[in-house]
């Protein structure tokens, strides 16, 4: 690159700037060094080096024991697969310097490794106060290992491990808090089994029952988060997949039946070739987890519900996609430690997802030798037998497991999207194919109930990754496919996914890379053409043509709204007395005026968002009232004719409906509950569909949008309050103390200002918006249970196939399914996942709700009647 | 967790350079921000792309969302000059793009996400000579999806093209039109004149820059 002139000089002090920032991180004090040093452990050979290292922490720990523990807290917590190495170092921390001195040689003082331990629990505890659940169960496998190096005391250890079980026991813990105390407990029994097994009083079994006795009791939400769909299914049906929890206790139980002997066969244990260590053993003071915090603002609806939202943690099902060969089984303890590690790495390194990527090739480093293949060029091993896993297969199956988990994954899911393209572009000829073989399998899954949701996820996940790749995917595999039911769910990805890739790219770039009998239009996969405006009122021998062009012209010549409006107004009584038969003039009215909006709008979304600003009195008078001139109040009718021209104008281009309504929503043109409505009312594929009681992917994305617009008002309404409240708590606090600095004299005026002041206008005004905005939020979620009754088991209005396709004969009998059960099967899981998608929302206001609707349903002897209610009950909580 | 590895949604050193405020308002600035500078877009890709790929990274729930997009113009064409600002209506939005989109491709091409001061009236426009970005000024690559050669090249090219075209201008039928060469080797003194112009580099290179004009011309009717 060669730059010219004013701009390289430019270019160079920016260069300046980031050089100066540069200098002085590289000036460190020496506590930074040593710090470094610590967490910088293992480049190389972690075995190799933890002599070196002990010897420079020797040299430099006179100048801070707390820098040395720092070291080993950062460590710990942010690189976990290091746990076991820095165990081994402390073991060493735990011998006589190397020049011991007279004073350490016969014992006066403790060892430094005892010192730093000392120092690092009270990281601990502070890790444990604040709850962060991490970093508390990295700590409890750094004192695991610590134990098996006979630097703890086993009994101490036990008990810890212990205080986490005893969490299982609290009344009333919620999902997410048991299932982390339980992981904790589970896996430091994990690490540190084998020495529990030679003392007395600790029984693993103890452990292993507690853990037991809670999943036991969570059988109910396990049902509603499993990855492959079964409506059929009382119980969960384990298929293609594996639960964490779960899988923590068959591992365990494994460990329990060996006598703990796997131990050794899943975790390094570097410390176990150091001499043992003879001095006392630290004892960890007894904990005890404190309770969960939850800020109670208390804020409420109208009507006294407690309107804050409680995220609850569900069941974490994580989709399986490869043999037990090819990746390790996750129920066997190797298998569980492995995939742990994994999860933790990805879970750390989300900031930065190209060092996580990197760290991910190079996990087997971290593991013992032999777990996985050796890389391709690197020398040959003997495989180990049972082991020699496919390190891409595994850390691909393990990201997809996260991006697949339900109601939603830990992260958005673009992240692990764009981990994987690191992945791949780090490693092609080895993470590409572990790629291309994920994707086969689920699309197989498809056929046997891959949910509805993962569907929809996989879709985007596919199209991201091959924007990314040059588009190049072997479509011709799946031609076959092409004869299916045009709802089958194969079917529904294949267009998806064209669909997402075409949004991404253009039509003709996508149309490229199809076999020939996949572009035809017949097969239904590509639309006919590319996306694009479709103006009803283009061709001048349609209805009302000459009608929208006088609109048209007044908003391409930048008219003034309330002229626009006039125009409309005489318009009305122009088509009222020439229109023929049965015609609803205001629908026509409405339609011509938004689609005229929309066309000058149409070349970008900038420009659409311009039209509307310009035009906002023109929209609100056109959904207010059908009185000429007059605004009165908002008519339904009246938006849904808006929202149904907005549809028929981007009928091409459904992005543009869902992305047109919701700054219809953000303009407030029209509010979420109208959206829902349309959703459920005119939402089924656009042609004369109505009265169609089935809901798809489509249908979700309005629905989704119109939710999460309402929900989101309500977030910063209370945002909003909390930050007027604290404001004037501080106004208050600030006025009473320079009172009583000034008044002190005057003992009642003193008196007369501590009297509350009234509410600031602000502050009322912020809590009236957020009454009228949890009444809307209230009115969408429950718009949504009654449109979803009204498909599947509304009493007036039955629905015969609602209740053949949740049997196991029907389900079995898939293969022959046409278009009405399979749009029936994907109502029924879009409805699941609505129901466990805004559990905590539905939570809050489930009685009004249930009494609203759940009183339409048919009689409890309907067995699609038994299946609603049972999964309105387990996702409100009452199950 | 900043210990082991630098978060991808820390500051970068890319900044407004016409920005007339301190290095410490613009991070404090900076640090609320939920606007996005984005970088090394092609010349075609639309809003509509741009809206696709980074509603990736919105929590509606969380009042978040598009707010709007605004599109590099080149100032004397109006037309895409390959940057955009994407505003959100909350921070964490824009950070996340940081960490999960800038780097990755949109479009077939490596995008880059930087958190920027906000929009201001006329930061739309290409601040380059020629219209488009100073990047595209002085590029010395061909790049089809930023409109081919950099705009100084261009403007070398359109130059040589006129210098081509006017250099024969001149040019005339009839005898003497055409210059004979030069016959075999003669005593001095005779009315020849003895230098030749040697060939130009020029020439070659001119060749070469019309072979990817070519290119340019498929790559625009491979778009239409």
């Amino acid at each position: 690159m060669n730059y010219h002139g004013g701009h390289r000089r430019k270019h160079y002090r920016g260069g300046d700037d980031y050089d100066n920032d540069r200098r002085k991180e590289m000036y460190e004090t020496p506590e930074q060094k040593l710090r470094k040093s610590i967490i910088n452990l293992g480049e190389v050979d972690p075995v190799q080096e933890l002599p070196r290292l002990a010897k420079e922490i020797y040299e430099q720990a006179s100048l801070s024991i707390p820098a040395v523990s720092e070291g080993f807290r950062i460590g710990v917590t942010e690189q976990p697969f290091k746990v076991p190495f820095y165990a081994a170092l402390l073991r060493l921390l735990h011998d006589p310097p190397p020049d011991a001195s007279e004073e350490a040689a016969t014992g006066g003082s403790t060892t430094l490794g005892k010192q730093v331990l000392e120092d690092y629990w009270k990281a601990f505890q502070a890790f444990l106060d604040k709850l962060a659940w991490r970093e508390i169960r990295l700590c409890i496998h750094f004192f695991a290992h610590l134990t098996m190096a006979r630097l703890v005391s086993p009994q101490s250890m036990f008990e810890l491990l212990k205080s986490f079980t005893a969490v299982l026991e609290e009344f009333s813990a919620s999902h997410g808090r048991a299932m982390k105390a339980a992981l904790c407990a589970a896996e430091g029994l994990m690490m540190a089994g084998p020495i529990f097994k030679q003392e007395n009083d600790t029984d693993a079994s103890e452990i292993i029952n507690a853990i037991a006795a809670y999943t036991d009791s969570v059988v109910g939400s396990k049902v509603l988060v499993q990855p492959i769909a079964r409506l059929d299914a009382e119980a969960p049906v384990i298929e293609h997949a594996d639960e964490l929890l779960d899988s923590a206790l068959a591992a365990l139980r494994i460990f329990k039946t060996d006598d703990f002997s796997q131990t050794a066969d899943s975790f390094p244990q570097p410390y176990l070739e150091l001499p043992e260590y003879t001095g006392s053993l630290f004892d960890l003071p007894s904990v005890l987890v404190p309770p969960e915090v939850i800020e109670l603002d208390g804020l409420t609806t109208d009507s006294g519900e407690d309107a804050q939202i409680k995220k609850e943690e569900w069941p974490q099902y994580y989709v399986q996609l490869f043999d037990n060969d090819i990746t390790p089984d996750p129920t066997t303890p190797v298998g569980y430690a492995i995939r742990s590690s994994i999860l933790d790495l990805i879970d750390i390194f989300e900031v930065n997802r190209k060092e996580c990527a990197r760290l991910l090739l190079e996990f087997p480093k971290w593991t013992l030798p032999g777990t996985f293949k050796p890389r391709p060029g690197a020398p040959p091993q003997e495989p180990l037998a049972g082991k020699d896993w496919q390190l891409e297969s595994t850390v691909i199956e393990v990201i997809l497991g996260s991006v697949f988990l339900i109601p939603e994954s830990a992260h958005k899911p673009v992240y692990y999207f764009a981990l994987i393209t690191e992945l791949c572009k780090l490693s092609p000829t080895t993470v590409g194919p572990a790629v291309g073989k994920s994707i086969r399998k689920l699309y197989s899954l498809l056929a046997d109930g891959l949910d509805v949701d993962l569907s929809r996820r996989l879709a985007e996940w596919f199209a991201v990754h091959m924007s990314n790749f040059g588009f190049q995917w072997v479509w011709k595999e799946w031609l076959p496919d092409v004869s299916l039911s045009i709802r089958h769910p194969k079917r529904i990805f294949m267009r998806r996914a064209i669909e997402f890739e075409i949004r991404l790219s253009y039509y003709d770039r996508i149309l490229k890379t199809l076999p020939e009998p996949m572009q035809d239009p017949n097969a239904s996969l590509m639309p006919e053409e590319a996306p694009g405006p479709d103006y009803d009122y283009d061709d001048p021998t349609r209805p009302y043509h000459d009608a929208a062009q006088s609109v048209l012209n007044l908003l391409r010549g930048r008219a003034k709204a309330e002229d626009v409006i006039g125009h409309l107004d005489s318009l009305k009584n122009t088509i009222s007395e020439t229109a023929e038969g049965d015609v609803h003039v205001d629908t026509v009215l409405r339609s011509v005026a938004m689609q005229s909006l929309l066309h000058i709008g149409s070349r970008s979304f900038s420009h659409f968002l311009n039209a509307i600003e310009r035009y906002l009195p023109m929209l609100r008078h056109l959904t207010s009232s059908s009185i000429p001139g007059g605004v009165g109040i908002a008519i339904p009718e009246a938006r849904y004719d808006i929202l149904n021209a907005v549809s028929a104008f981007w009928k091409r281009s459904r992005h543009m409906v869902v992305i047109v309504f919701d700054k219809l929503m953000q303009y407030q043109i029209v509010d979420p509950t109208d959206v829902v409505s349309w959703a459920f009312i005119y939402g089924g594929s656009s042609d004369a569909s109505i009265g169609k009681v089935s809901f798809d992917a489509f249908q979700w994305d309005v629905l989704k949008g119109a939710l999460d617009k309402a929900n989101g008002r309500v977030m910063i309404a209370r945002r909003k309050v909390t930050a007027l409240r604290k404001e004037e708590d501080d106004n208050a606090a600030r006025a009473k103390a320079s009172d009583s600095a000034t008044m002190e004299v005057d003992a009642e005026g003193k008196q007369a200002n501590v009297i509350p002041a009234a509410e600031s206008p602000a502050l009322t005004t912020a809590l009236k918006a957020f009454t009228t905005l949890t009444r809307e939020q209230k009115a969408a979620l429950s718009r949504t249970l009654d449109g979803f009754v009204g498909y599947l088991v509304a009493e007036d209005k039955p629905n015969p196939h609602a209740r053949k396709v949740i049997t196991e004969n029907a389900w079995h009998n898939r293969a022959n399914w046409d278009e009405i059960e399979w749009e029936t099967w994907e109502t029924w899981c879009w409805f699941r996942h609505f129901s466990r998608m805004y559990s905590p929302y539905l939570r809050n206001y489930v009685n009004t709700l249930a009494e609203a609707s759940l009183s339409k349903v048919g009689p409890a002897s309907d067995p699609a009647v038994g299946l609603f209610k049972k999964t309105w009950n387990i996702a409100t909580g009452q199950e | 967790m900043a210990h082991v590895v630098t978060p991808l949604d820390q500051p970068s050193n890319y900044k407004d350079s016409q920005a007339r405020l301190d290095r410490q308002k613009q991070n404090e600035m900076l640090a609320r921000s939920s606007t996005l500078y984005i970088g090394n877009l092609s010349f075609y890709t639309t809003e509509e792309q741009i809206y696709e790929i980074f509603s990736k990274c919105t929590s509606p729930e969380e009042g978040g969302g598009i707010k709007r997009i605004i599109m590099g113009l080149d100032r004397n064409t109006r037309t895409p000059c390959g940057f955009c600002f994407v505003e959100y209506y909350t921070h964490s939005e824009a950070l996340a793009c940081l960490r999960y989109i800038s780097g990755t491709k949109l479009d077939e091409r490596i995008i880059r996400c930087d958190l920027d001061l906000g929009y201001r009236e006329g930061r739309q426009f290409g601040r380059g000579k020629s219209g488009g970005q100073v990047r595209d000024e002085h590029r010395q690559d061909y790049d089809p999806g930023r409109g081919g050669w950099g705009a100084q090249a261009q403007r070398l090219e359109i130059e040589r093209r006129r210098e081509v075209e006017e250099r024969y201008a001149d040019a005339h039928e009839g005898p003497g039109a055409v210059a004979g060469g030069g016959g075999d080797w003669k005593e001095a003194g005779s009315a020849d004149n003895p230098l030749k112009r040697a060939r130009s580099p020029d020439d070659e290179g001119d060749a070469a820059r019309s072979g990817a004009r070519a290119r340019l011309e498929d790559h625009d009717q491979a778009r239409m």
